[in-house]
């Protein structure tokens, strides 16, 4: 099985794989509170992508996984992410504050 | 495979988890779906309309299935109220080990401090008070 070391390549490479085929891609989750494990899987059926843990911080992170997701899913596989993931690519330029009055 | 509306499969997902506490395993799956059938999908493409997606959520717990499908509007609601069942539920995740060790030790480096710290005698300063006069004329 193909487990992944790092969440953040995680992330990547499963919004990725379901960008590339959006009608086969699943995620799915698998909780045993008895062991205490989590493990997670983002698969389109040729390709699978898993990650496992049992660190309660990693489930805090999932539940942003899990939001990004749901958007994608949701409302479409364009949809733009960013604000779900908090980062935003298109800066505004800051409203600079008038001069003193002379 | 039972399908539910929004509210009674959250319902039914958390005695799911209620369930396996002791034994057992949860299956949660997302799948981005149109919930029609192949021949349903060409024929509204074919019509030249947009086909509606939504987010089909699954789950089991082995032996009991059920699903739901999330809708563009109720996804926001849903995702709150899937977040918070987790919270409650994944309970039997480790916790950080690092924190409790540099607690221990804060706690330890303490009590040793307080021991070698000799008792200063309190004396009672009288500040006096200065009344400052400003003639005013």
């Amino acid at each position: 099985m193909v487990y992944v070391i790092s969440w953040d390549d995680f992330v990547e490479r499963s919004v990725q794989l379901f960008r590339t085929s959006p009608q086969k891609s699943r995620y799915v989750m698998k909780y045993r509170h008895s062991d205490g494990k989590l493990v997670l899987k983002v698969t389109d059926d040729k390709e699978c992508l898993k990650f496992k843990t049992d660190q309660a911080q990693d489930a805090k992170k999932m539940e942003k996984l899990n939001n990004i997701f749901f958007t994608l899913m949701a409302r479409g596989p364009e949809t733009d992410i960013t604000e779900v993931t908090g980062k935003e690519q298109t800066a505004q330029p800051a409203k600079r504050g008038r001069g003193r009055k002379q | 495979m039972v399908r539910l509306q929004l509210d009674p499969f959250l319902n039914e997902l958390t005695s799911m988890f209620e369930h396996t506490t002791e034994k057992g395993s949860v299956w949660v799956t997302l799948k981005h779906s149109s919930d029609k059938s192949k021949v349903q999908r060409n024929k509204i493409t074919t019509a030249g309309k947009e086909l509606e997606y939504k987010c089909l959520v699954r789950a089991t717990d082995g032996k009991k299935n059920i699903s739901t499908l999330v809708g563009t509007k109720d996804h926001q609601r849903f995702q709150a109220s899937y977040a918070t069942i987790l919270k409650a539920r994944m309970t039997s995740l480790k916790k950080r080990e690092k924190k409790d060790k540099r607690k221990a030790a804060n706690v330890v480096d303490k009590k040793l401090s307080k021991t070698t710290k000799a008792m200063n005698v309190d004396k009672k300063q009288q500040v006096p008070v200065k009344r400052s006069s400003t003639a005013n004329p």
